[in-house]
């Protein structure tokens, strides 16, 4: 009150709100997180095993995606991932000890993660984990906010800059394609075999298979297997995977901490307003002592 | 009462003379004008021709303004806390300057966020489609229904000046459930917006990246609210030519210092416990980064307002809370928006277009021409309504 200009508070007083409201935030924060569970993933879902020991770099894969999907064609092949492109091959110069090829091609698109980032992100909703494996994507939703971009661990939804409408774009496995029984084009354009369709457990134990039958030729890790919680792409590469510009991930899935969080929202509002009103009531008629309260120390 | 009606002369349509606060006003309403244009233009153009984002940095200064400007905005609902929860009565004075800020800086965010939005014409989608994992689509419907409620806190201000007393009986009766939702709202999306950065663990450098996060970005937000507190209540009483109540500021001054030793303690202790000290002494780019937030945004006016002698001092009601706003907070947020991204493509760059800059101003600068128009003609001091109203 303006009548009393005397009058001051202590720390502690001021403390007490947001100290109880941050006490219950830190009690929620430190307790495990849930486990990410954007979507539950079919065991049988679909994936995709890439061997960068079988390609050759022909770009069929990048010309068959842009076909498949209506993106305009360019008179190179694409040479990063945006709004025309899907996948492109990425030249890496890395060479195995005993290898006379400098030069590595690896495929790059959508890893189609299993517990992705960019859907637990996405604000509406847009982008979902199919059982089948496809992460698909809904452009009727989308709102252009690109929040997916900074929580996808690959760099790969790409925005359409030059439209004052711009979408996202990416790479949706072929969904289409798959409920026709068909293969993704890129799958089916290779002409080395290089890239396998199937089942991704199936995918999984050929390719430990594969490690197992020449382990001096390949590097014994498939990528994808365990990177960011797992991913419907896996890699089988006779180079360290860091050569082949493939992120260093851990095994945590990306939405681990925030989903984590989320999940809680309901218990922090509760914990919060039941705090404040708690509060509210119990320091009515203090308030008004504390009105009284002169604290000499500031009162100059 | 009388005294603080505003006559023609002092509204800031008539500007009398030219003065410091005349200049001020019209410089304010150039850049409104200027970034209006700009934020239309953009509308109409799209982002590729208008701004400096890309695929890598995708985020930009809209964003960074965006999440700076809900943390300073942080001072409408820890001022309602502090009055009417915590029932701190003397600082009352301190709170319809907050609320009004708070209310108008929610409002420059949603426009802000309106610009940077891909699709504009959606910005309603959220409310459509639920994704209740997202962080932002928490953050958007906190952010609307908490703009609703600021609205509500700050009507009684203009239903006293224009001496409707039937809204004015209402709000006083329902004044504490619509504090507590704005408290539990505030809460929600204040820690949400650090819960936004925990989906990006392959892009935010470790030592932002911790699952503390949320619990900083809530704390840091009392911490901006306080100080922003300090700051408009002494623009405030300057702009109404009312006593300054140093027993407000010394009092706010002391909040500051104790969330700011607080929210210090808790960014050291998530550093030792989760073995960065190493990072935070490697004196590169982001330790550097680092340090600048602790130090003179933090540490510093913790001291100054911590230290009962400092505390007294005028000058240190202006530097201290500043130097909360522009490192502790300011810098913060762009670090965990822009300056601490890593693992990004070499050759990528980011300098922002003129159009961002012009945009952004324009929008700050409406904000707080708004501001001061409510300053000179809402009942902000001494309402004689909470009075007969009130408890
Ligand atoms: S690679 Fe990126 S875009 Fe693809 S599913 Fe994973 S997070 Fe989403
Ligand atoms: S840009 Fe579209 S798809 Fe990406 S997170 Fe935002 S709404 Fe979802």
């Amino acid at each position: 009150m303006t009548t009393q200009p005397t009058q001051t508070v202590t720390r502690r007083n001021f403390l007490k709100g947001s100290g109880v409201a941050a006490l219950a935030l830190w009690g929620l924060t430190a307790t495990t997180p849930a486990a990410a569970s954007s979507g539950a993933v079919d065991d049988d879902a679909f994936g995709m095993l890439i061997d960068i020991t079988r390609c050759h770099g022909c770009n069929s894969c990048a010309l068959a995606c842009k076909k498949a999907n209506d993106l305009p064609l360019s008179q190179d092949p694409p040479t990063c991932l945006d709004c025309k492109s899907y996948s492109y091959i990425n030249e890496c110069e890395a060479a195995a000890p005993d290898s006379a090829e400098q030069t590595r091609y690896v495929k790059r698109q959508c890893m189609h993660c299993l517990h992705p980032g960019c859907v637990s992100a996405c604000t509406v909703g847009a982008l979902r984990k199919t059982a089948e494996g496809p992460v698909v994507y809904d452009s009727d939703k989308c709102i252009g906010c690109r929040y997916c971009q900074y929580a996808c661990p690959f760099g790969v939804p790409a925005y359409e800059w030059n439209n004052p409408l711009g979408l996202i774009h990416k790479c949706e496995m072929c969904f289409e394609r798959l409920q026709a029984g068909e293969q993704p084009a890129c799958v089916e354009a290779c002409p080395t075999g290089a890239i396998q369709f199937g089942r991704r457990k199936d995918l999984l134990m050929q390719a430990h298979a594969r490690i197992n039958f020449d382990p001096d030729r390949y590097v014994h890790k498939v990528y994808g297997e365990y990177e960011a919680g797992g991913t419907s792409v896996l890699y089988l590469s006779d180079v360290p995977f860091a050569d082949l510009g493939l992120p260093t991930l851990s095994d945590q899935s990306v939405p681990h901490y925030a989903e984590g969080m989320m999940t809680k929202t309901p218990v922090v509002a509760l914990t919060v307003a039941a705090a404040a009103t708690g509060l509210h009531f119990a320091r009515k008629d203090k308030g008004h002592e504390a009105a009284d309260h002169v604290d000499q120390e500031d009162a100059s | 009462m009388t005294s603080q009606t505003p006559t023609l002369r002092q509204t800031p349509f008539a500007l009398p003379t030219f003065n410091r606060e005349s200049v001020i006003v019209s410089l304010l309403a150039i850049l409104t004008l200027v970034g209006g244009i700009a934020g239309v233009g953009r509308l109409f153009l799209g982002l590729g021709s208008t701004t400096a984002l890309s695929d890598v940095y995708s985020w930009g200064i809209w964003i960074g303004f965006d999440f700076l400007l809900i943390a300073l905005s942080g001072v409408g609902f820890t001022m309602a806390a502090v009055v009417h929860v915590l029932h701190l009565e003397q600082f009352k004075p301190a709170l319809r300057p907050a609320i009004l800020f708070g209310l108008l800086g929610y409002v420059a965010v949603l426009l802000l966020l309106v610009l940077d939005l891909g699709r504009p014409d959606r910005f309603y989608h959220f409310i459509l489609f639920w994704n209740v994992h997202s962080p932002l689509f928490e953050i958007s419907w906190c952010v609307l229904l908490y703009t609703t409620v600021l609205a509500i806190e700050v009507s009684p201000y203009l239903s006293e000046r224009l001496g409707w007393r039937k809204p004015l009986a209402w709000f006083f009766r329902l004044i504490t459930p619509v504090t507590i939702v704005g408290v539990t709202l505030s809460s929600l999306h204040q820690s949400t917006l650090g819960t936004l950065y925990l989906n990006m663990p392959h892009r935010l450098h470790a030592l932002w990246y911790t699952p503390l996060l949320p619990l900083l970005f809530f704390v840091s937000s009392v911490l901006a609210g306080l100080s922003v507190a300090m700051l408009v209540y002494q623009v405030a009483v300057r702009i109404r030519r009312k006593p300054l109540e140093t027993s407000v500021l010394t009092g706010l001054g002391k909040g500051v210092a104790g969330v700011a030793l607080f929210y210090l303690l808790l960014k050291l202790a998530d550093i030792l416990i989760a073995g960065k000290v190493a990072a935070l002494f490697a004196f590169d780019r982001p330790s550097w980064l680092m340090w600048a937030e602790l130090l003179p945004g933090v540490l510093l006016p913790a001291l100054l307002l911590g230290l009962p002698s400092l505390r007294r001092k005028p000058l240190m009601w202006w530097v201290a809370p500043l130097l909360v706003v522009v490192f502790a907070i300011g810098l913060n947020r762009f670090n965990a928006t822009l300056f601490a991204q890593v693992n990004l493509p070499g050759d990528a760059l980011y300098t922002p277009h003129l159009l961002e800059w012009l945009s952004t101003f324009g929008i700050l600068s409406a904000a707080a021409l708004a501001w001061y128009v409510g300053m000179r003609l809402l009942v902000i001091f001494d309402s004689r309504a909470e009075k007969e109203f009130g408890h």
